[in-house]
């Protein structure tokens, strides 16, 4: 933690305390998602910090105080005394905005079909902050079907239905158990147990079609399924690619790097690697980036980003 | 000889805490030197009677930290004495620094906030959102567990985004080069910026141009090299810029518009009918609409064979002539 965030911390953690009698420092823990240490190292800090007060020496009287043997022998925290700090401190302007414009963000979630619910978190992160919350904004959007189906079918516990385009092009009506809803910008997707493939799988919400919530049950239940952090999960199936990509677009690939790839730079382009499953993501990646980014090696991949804007042109003539 | 008493370490944050606590003690403020002399993690390196140069400037980077997380730390000027830089007083006015009474956060309200934070991990706004929830973890309401496990995700890729978002906040003028589609060099502009917002997916700088006043959009994928601080601040603008940007950037996603034929069955066809204000025309065609035409060009590139675009011809042509690029290039 830097300096700044233990400094939040300290002063978010005394009016915690000072609302509760007693509490285990576990608890505490729990609650601030952070490891007990940390919380016995805090409240230590705060149990010798004080004002210097009248006589400007920081007698006791002008010091925070904990009952020590309840904290030393019991885990438990119970404040004594206290000085200086009564509530909690405002967001400042940029903590109120980065959370303004995150719920702006997800307000495609059906948990956000009552507008009024952010308005009114709206405007009080901006009553509770220390001033005017800063100007960054993105774009809300109306809540989506298909994300209030799977929240009704999560509820319900029981299956969703869609068709299902894969990339390389074939159409498969999938009954899936829905796990978690992931996004990145504008892109939502599903991670579910899919029980045509019998395997967790990720799916891209605007590649799915006419989905029903079904009657069946689900098997297998978010709590029993471990899922991989990241949304692109690397495989031993996965190929690899040797590219040049101009320098200030390498960023937009950075999902496809693998940790460690090799790399280098020169006039401004880099070459490095990029793991993809299947070529027929990659040519739609590469085509998508014209005049940016070229496949180098092997002569498979190349051949199949050619032939795909080779076809694609040939539509114009 | 003098005793020179051994250096007691004082970790950072202890002297911050002990600041921020003694100046929220004080009703009528305290000077500079009582500060040094009094608080815990100054007075163990005060020389009372000497030169304090490297405490003082300690001090203003820890007043600028301190400011930095939000903390309203005031400066008032002596009233007897005003001008006179060894007689200002610092506080800490309780009103200005607590959340105020009537706001309070119910477990769904703290539910949604927690998402809200979770869309940022990466950049300036984690750290921002990270210390958001430790306040609103202060007031002890636990949130609820939603039906579904949601992990959100906004990326700030753009290198330019935390020093512009910096820059916003402290109403910085700024300097960068920024290059047009379609020009060879990029050109050097100095703007006020005013507000950050992502549309469809992409951040845009919504800033007034010096010199003219003129509000312009930029995209921040096409900001080259750094941006500088010049130095230079100006009023804070009025009214809601971002808002404003919004606004603008849909006015011209709803003007441009588009006619593509796509290949029934294709990802082309799932994808760009549920594009945002898709509509299948009589014969079978989709209208979309686009915010930035080469961008828009780039994107529909990569559906190849999938899409044809029937107009505007400049989409039409943009579209071709980069499929003709990279099959030249993978030749």
């Amino acid at each position: 933690m830097q300096a700044g965030d233990k400094l939040t911390f300290l002063l978010s953690l005394v009016p915690y305390l000072i609302e509760r009698d007693r509490v285990s420092v576990t608890e505490v823990a729990d609650h601030f998602g952070v490891a007990p240490q940390q919380i016995r190292d805090a409240v230590s800090l705060i149990a010798v910090s004080g004002v210097p007060g009248e006589t400007t020496t920081y007698q006791s009287e002008d010091l925070f105080d904990i009952a020590w043997d309840d904290f030393l022998d019991n885990d438990q925290i119970v404040l004594t005394n206290q000085v200086a700090i009564d509530d909690s401190p405002r967001f400042s302007a940029r903590e109120a905005s980065a959370l303004i414009a995150g719920l702006q963000y997800l307000s495609a979630l059906p948990e956000n079909a009552d507008r009024s619910a952010i308005a009114s978190l709206t405007s009080k992160l901006s009553l509770g902050a220390s001033a005017v919350p800063s100007q960054v904004a993105v774009e809300g959007s109306e809540t989506d079907a298909t994300l209030a189906l799977i929240r009704e079918s999560v509820a319900s516990g029981v299956q969703l239905r869609f068709d299902y385009l894969g990339s390389r092009g074939e159409s498969e009506s999938r009954s899936v158990d829905p796990l978690r809803v992931e996004s990145v910008d504008a892109d939502w997707y599903l991670r579910g147990w899919c029980h045509l493939r019998e395997a967790v799988r990720t799916f891209r919400l605007d590649r799915m079609s006419n989905p029903v919530v079904t009657t069946l049950p689900i098997s297998h239940h978010a709590a029993d399924v471990t899922l991989p952090d990241t949304l692109f999960e690397p495989s031993a199936d996965d190929l690899v690619v040797t590219i040049d990509v101009a320098s200030a677009a390498e960023p937009l690939l950075a999902d496809y790097i693998p940790d460690g790839a090799q790399r280098s730079e020169h006039d401004g382009r880099v070459r490095t690697t990029v793991r993809v499953s299947h070529y027929h993501g990659l040519k739609r990646l590469i085509t998508s980036m014209p005049g940016v980014a070229t496949v180098i090696e092997p002569a498979e991949a190349r051949a199949a980003v050619a032939h795909w804007a080779a076809e694609g042109a040939a539509r114009y003539r | 000889m003098v005793l020179v008493p051994p250096e007691i370490r004082i970790p950072v944050e202890e002297r911050l805490f002990s600041l921020v606590l003694a100046l929220l003690a004080t009703e009528n403020g305290l000077t500079k030197t009582e500060i040094l002399s009094t608080v815990q993690g100054y007075r163990q390196a005060f020389n009372h009677s000497g030169e304090n140069a490297n405490l003082e400037r300690k001090f203003e980077r820890d007043k600028d930290d301190i400011r930095e997380l939000g903390v309203p730390l005031e400066t008032v000027q002596s009233p007897g004495d005003p001008g006179n830089n060894q007689n200002l007083r610092y506080r800490i006015p309780r009103g200005a620094y607590e959340l105020p009474a009537e706001i309070s956060f119910s477990a769904e309200e703290t539910t949604l906030l927690n998402l809200a934070a979770m869309v940022w991990r990466e950049g300036s706004l984690s750290a921002e959102s990270r210390r958001a929830m430790l306040k609103l973890r202060s007031l002890g309401v636990a949130a609820d567990e939603p039906v579904i496990g949601y992990a959100p995700r906004l990326r700030v890729r753009d290198a330019a985004f935390d020093p512009l978002n910096a820059a916003l906040g402290r109403h910085e003028r700024v300097r960068f080069a920024y290059l047009k589609p379609g020009e060879a060099e990029s050109r050097v502009r100095e703007v006020d910026p005013h507000a950050l917002v992502q549309h469809q997916g992409r951040w845009h700088l919504y800033a007034a141009e010096v010199g003219t006043g003129v509000m312009k959009t930029y995209l921040l994928r096409r900001i080259v090299g750094k941006v500088q601080s010049t130095g230079a601040t100006f009023d804070p603008p009025t009214g809601d810029p971002s808002a404003d940007s919004l606004r603008e950037l849909e006015e011209v996603w709803n003007g441009n518009s588009a006619i593509v034929e796509v290949e029934p069955g294709s990802d082309a066809a799932t994808r760009l009918t549920k594009r945002r204000g898709t509509v299948v025309t009589d014969d079978g065609a989709l209208e979309l609409h686009y915010s930035d035409a080469n961008i828009f060009a780039d994107e529909l590139a990569g559906f190849g064979p999938e899409v044809l675009v029937i107009s505007p011809q400049t989409l039409r042509d943009a579209v071709r002539s980069r499929l003709e690029t990279t099959a030249a290039d993978h030749g």
